[in-house]
């Protein structure tokens, strides 16, 4: 698809070396080994003279400088000083061939500058410098900046002003108070200022206006949840499982952790021993527990057939990768067949890191998460709130069960007595079949088309509206009537799982019974007292049907779609008669749209037939255990007892309701380390290579310690004072939330093949200053208070021709918001969106048929209802294989694996769901509505209000003008056409306005051009 | 619709261009719609292999991708020895070490091939007796019984199969062609997936994985039609909005869009202006491709289609449509390969459901003059044992059949071998990274050169392997 270039090309064309930055060192500069030669020798030679034994080309090694400079038959590859002399130059610059270095066949070919470059850097010395990733951070002094004319806020502008002035450039000026706000807000809370705030910081006239705001900013809620979403990326957080049949899990506490970690600024070290070790702590508590959870984010599969070596093999090394990029900005996964080939990582630190996790329980194949979603470890940690409440229904379920308890069998013997005689006094005259008569008549009320096919079964089919119920009717010819059963059929032509109209399960919120005895007779309604179901999903019991609350449901919820049925009692029996019926009202869910029954059966059941018989028996043909048969089954009905057995029906399904919505997550479990061996060009199946223990990679500060080394040791030593890159990872990437670039490039890679950082002496007061006190907040408040910060985005042609990719930062950046925060801004500029932090993920609107790929189980997305329709993006429920669509588009990355940095395309995928996708097109409408709500009057007033509220500023006059331009005719067009109005007003699960206004219509067209503008899903 | 005046902005970007971003850069950054309109597609949206590395003989893919993994031995590789040893041990010599999926820890039994296979065409190529059509069409095919891979689980397999690692995250092969070569069209997607599923129960999962771009920019990874509701998500105008109420919108958007260009000279705006375009095109050419009703009867019958159907058969008559409409890589799965029982009947279901449209596809890519540089593949991502799990098969990744047709590709001709059981690829073994470097070869492209930086390496969609099967280019 197309097709044009984006910054992410920029960026490859840079990587590729077609461009020379104007800024890079003039030949007259003296060259420094780190910033210009590294690149060069990693890039073009390490792979063939490098770290990769295996690889090596000539037993010749470039990376050691005792080996470059060493005899090599009768020459010498480096000479210092003395270019001449050293073969590595004759190499680079001969012209035969055979004799050429890079071999003319390799992809790797030097270009003329570099090898210059090279040439002088042995003429000035050839001198080799440690890589700059691997040295301990050392705090820089901050340089003074005489005369320097711009702003300065923080030392952050005296180490970017220092080498401003050194490169003769001045930075712009200061952006105005509109786009600091935005920008702010953006950058700190991923949602955009209401007009109103903006307003007020415009007019401020308190001198620290800007620093205030910093502060409120940081102390929103929403902070956390800004940061959140990026730490998920690098986590490879998700709810579903990713391999193969990538069923969902419950892992969403461990979301809820990182939220919170961030607002209430859980210092970085502290946050990573939490994540790494938190199961392992002495003072470990749920909360650490579940943030231990980061262990098992990673794919698993149930996939029937796999061999659980070869993927414990695969977890090991998705671990690996994932741990040493997050924290380490090390591509140690690069180890894991062959050494690396630009780093000092070989294949032996590879299985030393991956054996820090030896001790997880886990397993390679989830046997049993399919069928029984068993995918190892779990915790359920109920809030204190929820363990109250469960501690009550508790008590209330023992207070009942002993009540019920104390009404012995004697003390209902009058009223039982009274029941066998009414059995016994049942006219037999009325030949009644003493079977089940199937269902006659089945409906709906909201338009479902529901049919019976055979023996009482009935299908739904047709329209399948939102919200529906059923009503059964069915004839009553049985004698004695104790209850009935529902059965829910699996078949296969339904969608999904198979047993319902769609998702993957229905939920039956209620059932509701009437009892007409004859034709005289009014319908009366049956009281039901039991409910027993052959199995349910965790959080919705049957007993949830016939408590009154249309909250609580039964339901199966995710697992094999199957038939299941639940059995209800009836508080009384009851005799039928030819002429007698029943209708049953099944009433589904309404926090469950659309997962209606599919095909079910109704059916009467009958006093049990041993009841019956022992009924009819008396004298001396009554035995004991007649007594005991009837005894047993009176309880069920006696009326003595019902107050009691409805109160201990709600409690239990009160407390079972409440149980499915404890919080479950899972965690690392610690247990008797696996053995781990290097394996020999990465295969699992062969069993000899070396025996590792946990450790550090060799080339850096080791882990000293008598016992093995746990991850908790990991963690302590990744966020030692001393670990030169932890610090430098993280401040890296912060400063490319803020500023769009890393101070380095390349935010997963700080090895040889990354970027010299622009400016190594600012990274390294960051990072030092980060590590005193781990404060991420601090580090925040320090970026966005600097003046570099607060530049304009505008450039001039002077800055554009010297320093066109701005790695100077005398100006800000644009780019565009990342795709949660596309549907965040939509949200929030039309009012639709819902402010609640953490819970179980949401699913909001996504076309049918998108999961139609999926199996095991076969499934079909059920989109959310009410609330969960307008939640912030990063609560959407995460499926890796298929990731909602419109998410996906935007570039949010499925989570298979780590990522660091977003790409960023611009493709008319995106344009097509932000002008069609039904979401954005209930947020045009909601904005049209909003705006003719508070905009006051006249279109200009309007139009005012609009921009305010979704860019933050005034539209200029001709901008108005054409957006006047489409009102005028959208207005005409719909008050021609009113139907067509009605249509576009028209969204699902948001009825339309009563009146079609076709004001309003043109005013949704008006609100789609507003969220569609670049500018729109741009922070400046 | 009244066209922006883009006068100044196209001087301040281009000397911004010209200083900054440089002339490569150039051509890919403008507007068609400002300068681009009279240049070929190709010239539009460049690839970065320019220019290729070798003339190409293909122009575009159709790979007919049966997932779940087919048996060879009941399609392309005929093994009368097995028939001989049927319900006898498998020899301990084969499988001795060997990774084995379903049947680890089962007593392994020769399971002797289920349907008779016969010679068909000029060649006398051998092939099941199920496929009569594509019989018909022997002298065009390229039979390779030695194809191997890695990954005997469906998942990694599969994604071995399209992106050269078994860990997701890599590019697809179809985004690496784009990437290469660019697209060859400016109104669709430059590489298409099409789905069906077929009537057998044995419907394993796929991951939108399979046609990722991977780290690639996303504008390169595949787009799947759905043959219900939109054919591309969200194609559709809300309700009550025409076409030219569309377009009003767009103009509006694209009208102040380049207003705030002028103002800030940020190129991306042209970008986003220039796909939104797309994008208004996109919503006509896709439905005009879908119908199908302009086909003439004998065509749908032909294929075997029924229009709207969702069939393999619908989507083979939809590929010919896309391959004509310059898609380069299109990509039709029809699932329900997996056959570890049952395999007599099922495999007779699927052939039947395949054979017929899959023929007609060649011949009408053939009658069109299209087949000479459409290269047309099929196979699954492994293929299954000699050895019978109940009376079905298991995975199997040590030997198995794929056959291509066009591009470049000689006729009528069976590559490579396995040993007498049907188990391991012995005579000319092809692995998964050399038909990738094959395929890149028919488009000039060297496998080896084809590359992109990420996370500080060079990644290939061969990796560090891959050698191009010359013995069967044309």
């Amino acid at each position: 698809m197309n097709y044009f270039s984006s910054n992410s090309e920029r960026g490859l064309l840079l990587a590729a070396g077609l461009l020379l930055s104007a800024l890079a060192n003039s030949a007259a500069d003296s060259v420094s080994f780190n910033r210009d030669i590294r690149p060069i020798l990693s890039d073009k030679c390490y792979a063939c003279h490098g770290p990769d034994k295996n690889a090596r080309k000539g037993k010749f090694r470039l990376d050691l400088e005792a080996e470059a400079k060493a005899r090599r038959d009768e020459h010498f590859p480096i000479v210092s000083g003395q270019p001449a002399a050293s073969g590595l130059v004759k190499r680079i610059f001969a012209t035969d061939p055979d004799e050429v270095m890079p071999p003319p066949k390799s992809n790797s070919q030097l270009t003329p500058r570099e090898k210059e470059l090279l040439k002088q850097w042995i003429a000035e010395g050839a001198k080799y410098e440690a890589h700059w990733a691997y040295l301990p951070v050392t705090r820089p002094t901050v340089p003074s900046v005489p005369g320097a004319k711009s702003k300065i806020e923080n030392p952050i502008d005296h180490f970017l002003l220092a080498r401003q002035q050194a490169a003769g450039l001045t930075p712009v000026a200061e952006a105005d108070r509109r786009t600091l706000i935005r920008r702010l807000a953006f950058d700190l809370t991923g949602l955009p200022p209401t007009a109103a705030e903006v307003g007020a910081f415009v007019k401020s006239k308190d001198a620290k206006a800007y620093e205030k705001l910093v502060d409120r900013l940081l102390d929103s809620p929403r902070y956390g949840e800004r940061m959140t979403v990026n730490w998920l990326d690098l986590v490879r957080y998700a709810d579903s499982v990713g391999y193969h049949g990538d069923q969902i899990i419950s892992v969403w506490p461990f979301r809820d952790y990182v939220i919170n970690a961030f607002n209430a600024n859980v210092p970085f070290d502290r946050f990573t021993r939490e994540q790494l070790a938190g199961d392992l702590l002495t003072n470990a508590t749920p909360a650490t527990r579940i943030a231990s959870g980061y262990n098992r984010l990673g794919m698993m599969s149930t996939e029937g057939g796999i061999q659980d070596k070869e993927y414990l093999a695969k977890y090991a090394g998705d671990r690996v990768r994932n741990t040493s990029t997050v924290w380490l900005g090390a591509t140690l996964g690069c180890a894991e067949c062959h050494d690396h080939k630009f780093d000092p990582y070989s294949t032996k630190d590879f299985y030393r890191f991956a054996a820090f996790f030896a001790d997880l329980k886990e397993k390679g194949w989830y046997k049993d998460g399919f069928d029984k979603g068993d995918w190892g470890p779990q915790l359920k940690a109920p809030t204190p709130e929820q363990q109250a409440r469960l501690d009550a229904f508790d008590k209330q379920i023992a207070r009942h069960t002993a009540a019920l308890a104390a009404i012995t069998d004697e003390k209902l013997a009058a009223g039982r007595a009274a029941w066998e005689a009414k059995i016994r006094a049942f006219d037999k005259g009325q030949k009644l079949t003493g079977s089940n008569a199937p269902a006659v008549k089945a409906e709906s009320t909201a338009g479902t088309k529901l049919e019976v096919v055979k023996d009482g079964e009935i299908l739904a089919s047709g329209p399948l509206p939102a919200h529906d119920d059923y009503t059964v009717t069915l004839p009553a010819r049985l004698e004695h009537i104790a209850g009935f059963k529902l059965d829910v059929i699996r078949d296969d032509n339904l969608p999904g799982n198979n047993v319902s109209r769609a998702g993957t399960s229905f939920y039956i919120s209620e059932v509701e019974v009437t009892f007409t005895p004859d034709k005289k007779s009014r319908l009366q309604p049956v009281k039901i007292s039991g409910a027993t179901a052959d199995f349910a999903e965790e959080g919705h019991p049957a007993l949830a049907t016939i408590d009154g609350n249309p909250r609580t449901s039964w339901g199966i919820g995710f697992l094999p779609g199957r038939s299941h049925n639940t059995t209800y009692t009836f508080a009384r029996t009851l005799t039928g008669s030819p002429d007698a019926f029943f209708t049953v009202r099944i009433r589904h869910s309404p926090d469950h749209p659309r997962q209606h029954l599919g095909r079910f059966r109704v059916s009467l059941t009958a006093v049990p037939a041993d009841v019956l018989t022992a009924v009819q028996l008396t004298g001396e043909a009554r035995k004991e255990a007649h007594e005991k048969t009837i005894a047993k089954f009176y309880r069920t009905i006696a009326p003595e007892l019902e107050a009691l057995r409805s109160q201990l029906n709600l409690a239990r399904a009160e407390r079972e309701t409440l149980t499915g919505k404890i919080p479950v997550s899972f965690v690392s479990e610690s247990t008797a380390p696996r053995v781990m061996r290097v394996l020999a060009r990465g295969d699992w199946m062969d069993d000899s290579g070396e025996i590792v223990e946990s450790g550090a990679p060799h080339f850096l500060k080791q882990i000293v310690k008598p016992a093995r080394a746990t991850r908790l040791d990991l963690a302590d030593w990744m966020t030692a004072p001393d670990n030169p890159l932890t610090a430098r990872v993280f401040v890296n990437r912060l400063w490319k939330m803020y500023f769009g670039t890393g101070l380095s490039r390349n935010l997963d890679d700080l090895g040889a093949q990354g970027e010299w950082p622009q400016q190594l002496d600012l990274l390294d007061w960051l990072s030092d200053e980060f590590m005193t006190g781990w404060d991420v907040k601090h580090l925040a408040r320090l970026m966005v208070t600097s003046a570099a910060y607060r530049r304009s985005a505008d450039s001039t042609p002077l800055l554009e021709e010297r320093d066109p990719f701005n790695r100077l930062l005398t100006r800000q950046s644009r780019h565009r918001l990342d795709a949660e925060f596309i549907r965040d801004n939509a949200l929030a500029i039309s009012g639709l969106l819902v402010e609640q932090q953490g819970g179980p993920s949401v699913k909001p609107v996504q076309p049918a048929g998108y999961w139609a790929y999926l199996n095991f189980p076969r499934r079909e997305y059920a989109s959310d209802a009410g609330d969960s329709l307008h939640r912030r993006g990063l609560y959407t429920h995460w499926q890796r294989t298929f990731l909602h669509p419109s998410l996906l588009a935007f570039d949010a990355p499925t989570r298979e694996e780590c990522t660091v940095s977003r790409p960023v395309s611009d493709t008319p995928l995106q344009a097509l769901v932000l002008l069609n996708d039904p979401s954005y097109i209930e947020a045009a409408r909601a904005f049209a509505e909003k705006i003719l709500r508070q905009g006051g009057r006249g279109f200009d007033k309007r139009l005012a209000f609009a921009f305010e509220t979704a860019l933050a500023r005034p539209p200029k006059a001709e901008e108005a003008q054409v957006l006047h331009d489409l009102f005028e005719k959208q207005w005409r067009r719909y008050q021609a056409d009113k139907t067509a109005a009605r249509q576009l007003l028209t969204i699902e699960d948001a009825p339309a306005p009563k009146n079609a206004d076709p004001e309003l219509a043109a005013w949704m067209q008006v609100s789609r051009a507003i969220l569609n503008l670049h500018e729109t899903i741009t922070r400046e | 619709m009244t066209l922006p005046d883009f006068s100044l902005n196209r001087r301040a970007f281009l000397g911004r261009a010209a200083t900054g971003i440089g002339a490569l850069a150039l051509g890919s950054l403008l507007n068609p719609r400002m300068l681009g309109a009279d240049l070929p597609v190709e010239e539009k949206w460049p690839g970065v292999v320019r220019p290729l590395h070798w003339p190409a003989k293909a122009k575009r893919v159709i790979h007919l991708y049966m997932a779940g993994g087919p048996s060879h031995l009941e399609t392309w590789d005929y093994k009368p020895k097995l028939k001989e040893m049927h319900g006898k041990p498998m020899p301990d010599s084969f499988t001795k070490g060997q990774q084995i999926a379903q049947l680890q820890g089962k007593e392994l039994k020769c399971f002797g091939p289920q349907h008779d296979f016969q010679k068909f065409g000029q060649s006398g190529q051998e092939m099941c007796a199920l496929f009569p059509h594509l019989g018909k069409m022997a002298d065009d095919i390229c039979i390779i019984r030695s194809m191997h891979t890695d990954q005997i689980n469906h998942d990694p397999a599969h994604t071995l199969m399209n992106t050269g690692s078994g860990i997701p995250g890599r590019p697809s092969m179809g985004s690496w062609l784009l990437y290469g070569l660019g697209s060859s069209v400016d109104n669709l997607p430059g590489y298409v997936v099409l789905t069906s599923a077929g009537k057998g129960g044995q419907m394993q999962p796929l991951a939108a994985r399979q046609w990722s771009a991977g780290f690639l920019p996303g504008r390169f990874q595949g787009v799947r039609f759905h043959s219900k509701g939109d054919p591309v998500l969200y194609l559709g105008n809300p309700p009550g909005t025409t076409r030219e109420d569309q377009r009003g919108v767009i103009d509006a958007i694209n009208s102040l869009n380049a207003r705030h260009h002028a103002a800030t000279h940020d190129p991306e705006v042209l970008t986003h202006i220039s796909q939104y375009e797309m994008a208004f095109k996109m919503q006509a050419s896709v439905p005009g491709l879908m119908d199908v009703s302009t086909e003439p009867a004998s065509a749908l019958e032909l294929y075997g289609a029924k229009p709207g159907d969702g069939t393999f058969a619908s989507n083979c008559l939809l590929a010919r449509r896309l391959a004509e409409r310059g898609v380069r890589f299109i990509q039709l799965y029809h699932r329900d390969w997996d056959h570890h029982g049952g395999i007599k009947n099922d495999i007779k279901l699927k052939a039947g459901e395949v054979d017929q449209p899959a023929a007609a596809l060649l011949a009408d890519l053939k009658q069109r003059g299209m087949l000479d540089d459409t290269l047309v593949i099929f196979g699954g991502e492994f293929g299954r044992t000699p050895m019978g799990q109940g009376d079905g098969r298991d995975h199997h990744i040590k030997g198995f059949s794929i056959w291509m047709a066009g591009g470049g590709i000689k006729g009528g001709v069976t590559y490579g071998a396995t040993d007498e059981f049907g188990y391991a690829a012995v005579e000319n073994p092809v692995h998964v990274h050399d038909f990738h470097a094959t395929l890149l070869h028919l488009f000039g492209i060297d496998h080896k050169r084809l590359i992109h930086r990420f996370q500080g390496r060079d990644y290939r969609l061969t990796d560090v392997h891959g050698e191009v099967v010359k013995a069967i280019l044309a």
